[in-house]
């Protein structure tokens, strides 16, 4: 057995926490001599990892909205007949502010991908906007609602209707304050340097919050 | 051989129950002896010894499709049998005049017989509590209700179990087949009453029932409503479809 | 080869403990092995919790509303005895502790975090931050979890699997807060075993080394892989199903509350939608423990790799329509458990490939029956048990009479101790001197393998007979039904058992903290007599102080195994706390080419390539019984691919 003299490994350049040290994440190879044909990921890790939280999110809308149709379906009257009727107007255009912050967001990547770094910063903090917009609108429904008299224990119409639409905002919310903070650091520079991964999975999550948000529009208010 | 291991059983489909119990501990039995003789076998026979060398084998496709089909067949065929049993006692109802009323709650049994005109949520409705009076060989129907919480209507001997949820009526039927004190426990938690939570089923013969149903069903629930003393003999279930006329006048 | 390693550890283990404070090192360390060994202490720790409240629950089936020894300080009003309240929570706790925070957390945690990236040739996670995160997540959901004891009104008792409307409503068990930190606790364990399952999965996918195919990857790997994907895709169902429980009970709201519109049934839908998958989260990773240990003392290739593999892929596959068995006196529609059965007894099939398969890697073996060796045959074997008396309840018919009793309890433990326990200690033997580069005690072991497998048995096999004699599951005393009282002699027997299952746990615990520290350490030996001393101690007066049928002999056994555990403790020093060499096992996948413990970054310079796959044992392709995953072929020193 001969004994390989090795060289010192890689320095990490932090060796704790947020900046793993790790070598190539492609399948690990470490360079063309060893490994000429790196296994080469289809979906880089954090594509991935979002594709998965994205399923996983599905499952838990999936609980929800099953039990809201099990609730509905076995119902004698739907909606109860004293119960205000939910706005679908003002949640239709609610709708397409919302659609307006994906479309935003996406434009924000194409600024990315450009390296525009002003843009970048302008059209998250559009997205941000519509997102919050969106919210707002919603919170001031809410309130509406809850004057006339739907409040969550009122009965199964007002349980599903705000713990489903709640649910949610709370999503919203999160993905709020993610795209807040991306913007932020979007603005002090980061993401110029090829290190994007904070900023593409924000995008993903949030154009998978608003994608979520017409079928939960077609379940709970239209159907 | 497993009489012992087993409550006895009273009831007409428990029967079928016990059969299907016994083909599965056969079945599951010797698949256990065989499975636990190979290993026993293999641990002695393979055991490492000096000079002994292992067999390098990645498998056997012929085998591995036989274990797989094997077992398959035998699952399958049980299936099949578990089914006429499961569609008899769950998913049909057999005719009868006979219904009794369980409402559980926490943490007692209320059983309501529909009293001389037949019919339930009427006033002269009679309920017991945590006890229940049915005549042998006569197919009973239950129907099972909960004010509160879930709870379990348990007979061991009827191999009867089943869930009664607030907010819903479950019909069960059971037919006894042998006059006794039989024990009715609650088998689903239910609180911190669960156990303990515990009525009796009567099982009376045809002549004691309708004494007993005279004493404490026709007359007591109706002294007012003059029950005739034909009516007195007469079972309060036996009244349920066509007493219906006479019960409204 | 090892040579490699071993001359890069030299350097890689300076650069890593140089830069790294204690607490990074120890404690917000986002390194996996450290995260395993933290999940491993969670689920240890938490195995206490959980096993002595199985105790108190045994206590009070044999001798009924008798002062449970120990507990007259903390049950003051009833000086010890147990209420049925209490006994409720105790069960409840019992379970939910031994499910959520001992096999979750050891199985899919500890070995999850230790195994993926060893043995597929990655340096680390793919989010190491997200991992550590993950652990800490879990861990306070512990922390709340236990907390729920010390709260007015006690903790949750409605059962692990929390039975709406008694769950929902807190007037019906008259718990209020402990319900809901239940619930709080599962939501927030939920969230933290999505972060780590999407670690996984991405790490699998995205980081294999070099020539590490999917189907090179050891066993056990594709069992924490499609255990990463069940728990991805189960735990949101019922962190969804959490969530509306807490809204009922907190917030009035009627999703399970019949008298507002609910539905209690749906509670069932979600949490078995849920927990049937949740079972083989359980099952899945002690199988592949038990796939990866059996070939290694077998000195022989897996039988089947493919089917292996597959049949685990199926079980997965079909963990998600078999849910409604645990539900057919439920009052679901009765054609919808017709349905249910054909599915349950069809996912019977892939157990059986696998059972046959490990059947099939005996025959014509070369077995070393070491430690490890024969938890995994425990493992097998206690498997079978468990899933043989899983087709009883799979016959619907059978299943109206056995449901909710004692037949289930000995299927659950046969399956989840038999099964998940006996994989968890066969992994912590096997992995040992790898995880923490020490060696154990196998004398210690075998009192503890014999102990358990012995002790095991005589518990839960007599649950089967009190549960086909109709004794119901989750009732507070036996002795109040009439049709149960001539089989409180087997309650008796039980319990005996279940105390010295108990007891033979203790040289588990020597063996683990020997090893650690090493006998050869004099505070350690110190240390360990007092604490056997106290145990003895603790055990005498606790029994005699209570005289009283068969405690006394319960005493005597508890003497007898502290004077055992004794004596071994002074016999026993040799080989136990050794460092352990790189590869003390012989075997081929890829940890054991990574220096004991492994540094941060596993491997030095490069990780290794591999070139088979992980079963290659008594190959004619070597002269040794052996040929590790990273040996290049022979005669082809250069080549890439194989
Ligand atoms: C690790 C956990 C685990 C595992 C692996 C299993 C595996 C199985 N379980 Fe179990 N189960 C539980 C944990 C588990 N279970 C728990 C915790 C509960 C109770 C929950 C509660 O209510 O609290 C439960 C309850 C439960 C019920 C509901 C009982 C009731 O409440 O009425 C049913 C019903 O069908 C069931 C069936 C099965 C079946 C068919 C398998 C199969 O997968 C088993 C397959 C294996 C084999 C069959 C053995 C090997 C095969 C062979 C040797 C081949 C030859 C065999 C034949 C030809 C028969 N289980
Ligand atoms: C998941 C794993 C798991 C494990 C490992 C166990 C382990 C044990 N279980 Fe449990 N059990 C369940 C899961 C588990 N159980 C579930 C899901 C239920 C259903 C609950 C419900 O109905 O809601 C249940 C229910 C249940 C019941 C039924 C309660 C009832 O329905 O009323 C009983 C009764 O005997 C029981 C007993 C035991 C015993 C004696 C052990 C023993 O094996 C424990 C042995 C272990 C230890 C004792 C810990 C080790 C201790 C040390 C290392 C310290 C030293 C010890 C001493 C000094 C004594 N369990
Ligand atoms: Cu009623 Cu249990
Ligand atoms: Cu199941």
């Amino acid at each position: 057995m001969t004994t390989l003299t090795v060289e010192r490994p890689p320095v990490p350049r932090r060796t704790n926490g947020s900046l793993p040290p790790v070598p190539p994440h492609r399948g690990g190879g470490d360079g063309p001599d060893r490994d000429p044909a790196p296994h080469r990921p289809p979906l880089d890790n954090v594509r991935l990892a979002m594709l998965f939280l994205i399923c996983s999110e599905v499952m838990f809308f999936g609980g929800l909205v099953s039990a809201f149709l099990v609730l509905r379906v076995t119902a004698a009257v739907w909606p109860p007949p004293l119960q205000p009727r939910l706005p679908v107007g003002v949640t239709a255009v609610n709708t397409l502010v919302l659609l307006g912050s994906s479309v935003a967001m996406a434009a924000a990547l194409q600024a990315l991908r450009r390296g525009d770094a002003r843009a970048l910063v302008r059209r998250l903090g559009l997205a941000a906007g519509l997102g919050s917009v969106f919210l707002l609108v919603q919170g001031y429904e809410w309130a509406r609602l809850v004057r006339f008299g739907l409040t969550l224990s009122s009965d199964a119409y007002g349980t599903t209707f705000y713990t489903l639409i709640g649910a949610h905002a709370v999503h919203v919310l999160g993905a709020l304050v993610w795209v807040a903070v991306v913007a932020l650091l979007a603005a002090r520079g980061r993401f110029t340097d090829g290190r994007t991964g904070a900023l593409r999975a924000c995008a993903i999550y949030w154009h998978f919050v608003v994608a979520l948000w017409p079928a939960l529009f077609l379940a709970v208010y239209l159907v | 051989m497993l009489d012992w291991w087993l409550p006895e059983n009273v009831s007409t489909y428990g029967q079928e129950i016990d059969w299907l119990f016994h083909l599965i501990y056969y079945i599951t039995g010797v698949t256990f002896i065989l499975v636990f003789g190979t290993m026993l076998a293999f641990i002695v026979m393979y055991r490492d010894r000096p000079g002994r060398k292992a067999r390098y084998t990645h498998g056997n496709t012929t085998l591995e499709i036989v274990w797989t089909v094997v077992p398959a067949l035998i699952l399958v065929i049980l299936t099949l049998l578990s089914v006429p049993a499961w569609s008899k006692i769950k998913m049909t109802m057999p005719e009868t005049d006979f219904a009794v009323q369980v409402t559980a709650k926490q943490f007692n049994w209320q059983v309501t017989y529909p009293g001389p005109d037949g019919k339930f949520g009427t006033a002269d409705d009679k309920t017991l509590l945590d006890e229940m009076h049915v005549p042998v060989n006569k197919i009973v129907r239950v129907h099972l209700r909960s004010q509160d919480v879930i709870h379990s209507f348990f007979v061991p001997q009827f191999r009867m179990k089943q869930d009664a949820v607030p907010g819903r009526e479950i019909r069960q039927w059971f037919e006894a087949t042998k006059p006794g004190k039989y024990e009715l426990p609650c088998a689903e938690l239910c609180g911190f009453g669960h156990s303990g939570m515990r009525g009796w089923i009567y099982v009376h013969t045809a002549d004691e029932y309708a004494k007993w149903a005279a004493e404490n069903l026709t007359a007591a629930a109706a002294p007012a409503a003059e029950a005739t003393p034909a009516a007195k003999n007469e079972a309060p279930g036996k009244a349920e479809p066509k007493k219906e006329g006479k019960a409204k006048k | 080869m090892s040579a490699t390693s071993v001359t890069a550890h030299a350097h890689v283990d300076h650069a890593a403990h140089h830069d790294l404070g204690f607490v990074r090192t120890y404690i917000f360390s986002t390194d996996h092995k450290m995260i395993a060994r933290q999940f491993l202490f969670l689920g240890l720790s938490m195995m206490i919790v959980g096993g002595l409240l199985a105790l108190v629950v045994r206590w009070q089936l044999a001798w009924p509303e008798t002062a449970v020894p120990g507990l007259s300080n903390i049950l003051k009003e009833t000086d010890g005895i147990l209420e049925p309240s209490t006994y409720n929570m105790a069960f409840t706790m019992h379970a939910t502790i031994m499910i959520f925070f001992v096999i979750m957390p050891i199985l899919a945690g500890a070995f999850g975090n230790f195994c993926i990236p060893l043995m597929i040739g990655a340096r680390d996670m793919a989010f190491p931050f997200l991992n550590m995160l993950s652990f800490w997540v879990t861990g306070s959901a512990g922390v709340i979890m236990l907390s729920g004891f010390f709260v007015e009104g006690g903790h949750a008792a409605a059962g692990w699997t929390s039975y709406a409307p008694l769950s929902a409503v807190p007037s019906y068990t008259g718990v209020n807060w402990g319900q809901n930190i239940w619930c709080i606790s599962l939501f927030i364990m939920g969230v933290g075993s999505m972060m780590g399952s999407i670690n996984y999965i991405t790490t699998i996918i995205n980081m294999r080394a070099p020539g590490m195919r999917l189907f090179r990857m050891p066993l056990v790997v594709w069992s924490l892989f499609i255990t990463a994907i069940l728990l991805l895709l189960a735990l949101p169902v019922l962190t969804s199903g959490v969530a509306m429980l807490l809204f009922d009970r907190t917030l009035g709201t009627n999703w399970f509350r019949p008298s507002g519109g609910g539905e209690p049934l749906l509670w069932q839908h979600l949490f078995w939608y849920f927990g049937h998958p949740e079972v083989y989260i359980l099952i899945l990773p002690a199988m592949g423990i038990a796939s990866e240990i059996l070939p290694v003392f077998c000195r022989k290739p897996i039988f089947g790799y493919h089917a292996m593999a597959f049949s685990m892929i199926a079980i997965a596959f079909l963990s998600w329509v078999v849910y409604g068995h645990h539900m057919f006196v439920s009052g679901m529609s009765p054609a919808l458990g017709m349905a249910f059965t054909v599915t349950t007894m069809i996912i019977a099939v892939p157990s059986a490939i696998k059972t046959f398969n490990w059947l099939g890697t005996m025959w014509g073996a070369r077995m070393q029956f070491t430690v490890p060796m024969l938890n995994a045959l425990a493992f097998v074997s206690m498997f079978v048990i468990g899933g043989l008396s899983g087709i009883f309840m799979a016959s619907t018919p059978v299943d109206i009479y056995i449901q909710d009793t004692y037949f289930i309890v000995a299927h659950i433990h046969y399956v989840v101790f038999g099964g998940s326990i006996f994989g968890a200690f066969a992994a912590i033997y096997y992995w040992f001197p790898k995880m923490f580069g020490r060696l154990t005690s196998p004398f210690l072991g075998h009192v503890h393998f014999w102990g358990t497998f012995v002790f095991f048995n005589l518990t839960f096999f007599p649950m089967h007979i009190i549960g086909v004699g109709g004794q119901m599951r989750r009732i507070y005393n036996p002795m109040q039904y009439e049709f149960l009282q001539h089989q409180q002699p087997w309650n008796v027997l039980i319990t005996a058992s279940a105390l010295c299952l108990g007891l033979v746990q203790i040289p588990f615990v020597l063996n683990f903290f020997a090893s650690l520290f090493g006998w050869r350490a004099g505070w350690f030996r110190v240390l360990a007599h007092a604490v056997g001393a106290l145990v003895a101690g603790a055990t005498i007066l606790v029994f005699f102080s209570s005289l009283g049928y068969g405690k006394v002999l319960f005493g005597i056994v508890g003497l007898v195994v502290a004077v055992v555990v004794f004596a071994v403790s002074r016999r026993d020093t040799a080989g136990c706390g050794e460092k352990a060499p790189l590869n003390p096992w012989n075997s081929n996948t890829l940890e054991w080419t990574a220096p004991s413990p492994p540094p941060h970054l596993n491997w030095g310079a490069t990780i290794p390539t591999v070139y088979r796959g992980p079963y290659e044992y008594s190959s004619p392709e070597s002269k040794e019984d052996f040929l590790p995953q990273n040996v290049p072929p022979v005669g082809a020193a250069g080549a890439r691919r194989h």
